[in-house]
């Protein structure tokens, strides 16, 4: 039987209707959509210093699959991988997938996220560090990954953000009655 | 009384203008300045752009150029005053005597602080500054009562500068080379004090342990709130007891104490944390624009205690040395 979900985290059931090898795909689409954000605002990646051609992974503890992001501009890279066999990295980052991507948009504070264990990371703490400033710098919205401009990019942000919102208040509020908070 | 914010990004400068800060300080991406961690900090493209951003908002920008210049290597701290001054930067803060010499023959009409690195407690000292460099502010050690405070404000003719929030240092600043010893490198020379390259989390069965250098700096059992390693707020054992030798890792919140320090002479207070992201700076920025407006308008203690309320972070606070309960 699976585990149960931790404080954040998606329904158990996510992780079986998306296996790793169901979902390998979306990293060509990832690693197009950096690229494309690359080649729009290309002093983006600037503050990753040497960095850039670090690996990273990001493995949501609430998913089967993990990604491994090279941020190295319009070079960059990001594959889907088994959590169990992830290869050689700098640095991982785990935590529930809504509390990453909150991470992305500048919604949460990852200090605060870090220093309180509700995401974990290990390897090169400068990578990090520098990976942290850059993302927090970017002021990233979720349009800007798929290259959306004007009204249609604001109502994607809105919808993007809105669902991301609904959906953390549903996890929340299932923590909540279950006695998890 | 003035709001001295930080700004570790041109985001986080932003942001903080917005939340209401009526000055920014901020440094550039080199060794120059005392928060040289990476990724942050400005280029002078970008400082260029925050100085039009913040004066365009009625806010000023302060560049921390309080490091102290190396052997050999001044020109680089030299360059950084002359990028500030090119950028429109409305002062330069400076703890080195070779920085603050450039600025005073070189840049005439560019306000000098006196950064908190310089460690100038006595009206000697500052008075020494003064004269000497023309200095306008004096950012005050974090070693100093409020009382104390207010005894300097009567024997010198400056502006003073009160850090009243953030990250505290038990050493005096300017003059602690306790990490140098682990690290080979300091806060006053290279930036840093804790290089994160130096810095890692380990984890095993019995939590995680922080480390500087090699050096165990804390041990965490699982789940338990971690904290960044510096090796002044490390827990050792020593004569068999352990604990936290030099300093309980604690942070300054000096908020309810924002009536007394105007009482006490001072002219701005400051926040420290150009190293925190701009969720951070906004939430704290916020709370302390409300505090200071409502010192201002004669609100009692009771109000700026309840704006204040939501600044804990669940973390353990201080009124640090403006509260010698000790003595």
């Amino acid at each position: 039987m699976a585990d149960q979900p931790r404080e954040g985290e998606l329904p158990t059931f996510v992780r079986v209707l998306f296996p790793p090898v169901a979902i390998a795909p979306a990293g060509l689409l990832l690693t197009h959509c950096v690229r494309t954000l690359a080649r729009r605002q290309p002093n983006l990646f600037d503050r990753l210093g040497e960095w850039r051609s670090a690996r990273y992974l990001v493995a949501p503890s609430d998913l089967a699959f993990a990604f491994i992001v090279v941020p190295d501009g319009e070079k960059s890279i990001v594959h889907v991988v088994g959590k169990n066999s992830p290869g050689s990295v700098d640095v991982a980052i785990t935590g529930p997938l809504l509390t990453l991507l909150g991470l992305l948009d500048g919604t949460l504070d990852g200090d605060a996220l870090f220093f309180h264990r509700i995401i974990s990371i290990s390897g090169r703490t400068e990578a990090i560090l520098a990976l942290r400033n850059t993302i927090e710098d970017a002021e990233l919205r979720p349009a800007d990954f798929f290259g959306l401009h004007g009204i249609v990019a604001r109502l994607a942000d809105a919808g993007i953000l809105n669902g991301l919102s609904v959906v953390r208040w549903l996890i929340a509020g299932r923590a909540h009655a279950t006695g998890k908070l | 009384m003035e709001l001295v914010c930080p700004a570790g990004t041109p985001a986080a400068l932003r942001a903080a203008v917005s939340a209401g800060a009526d000055a920014i300080y901020c440094g550039f991406r080199d060794e120059t300045n005392a928060r040289n961690f990476p990724g942050l900090n400005f280029s002078a493209a970008e400082l260029a752009e925050g100085v039009r951003f913040a004066h365009a908002h009625g806010a000023r920008v302060l560049v921390a150029i309080n490091t102290f210049a190396q052997t050999g290597r001044v020109g680089q701290w030299r360059k950084a005053v002359d990028e500030a001054a090119g950028c429109g930067a409305d002062a330069v803060i400076a703890a080195d005597l070779a920085v603050l010499d450039h600025v005073a023959k070189n840049h005439t009409g560019l306000r000098l602080h006196l950064s908190v690195q310089a460690a100038a407690a006595t009206p000697e000292a500052i008075g020494f500054y003064v004269e000497t460099f023309g200095v306008r502010r004096v950012v005050l050690p974090r070693i100093l009562s409020v009382q104390e405070i207010a005894a300097l404000n009567r024997s010198i003719d400056v502006e003073t500068e009160a850090f009243v929030f953030g990250g505290l240092c038990v050493m005096v600043e300017g003059r602690c080379h306790l990490s140098s010893y682990a690290t080979g490198r300091s806060p006053n020379l290279s930036g840093v004090c804790s290089p994160p390259e130096m810095v890692s989390y380990d984890e095993d069965e019995e939590g995680t342990a922080a480390r500087l250098a090699g050096f165990t700096i804390d041990r965490y059992a699982p789940g338990q709130p971690t904290g960044y390693p510096t090796l002044c707020k490390g827990r050792f054992t020593a004569g068999e007891k352990t604990s936290y030798l030099f300093e309980d890792p604690v942070s300054l919140n000096a908020g309810n104490l924002i009536s007394s320090l105007k009482a006490a002479g001072v002219t701005a207070l400051k926040i420290e944390g150009r190293q925190r992201g701009k969720r951070y700076v906004t939430e704290v920025v916020r709370a302390f624009r409300k505090a200071v407006d409502a010192v201002e308008a004669g609100s009692d203690a009771g109000e700026i205690d309840r704006i204040l309320s939501g600044m804990s972070e669940g973390g353990r606070q201080t009124a640090g040395a403006y509260r010698k309960t000790w003595r």
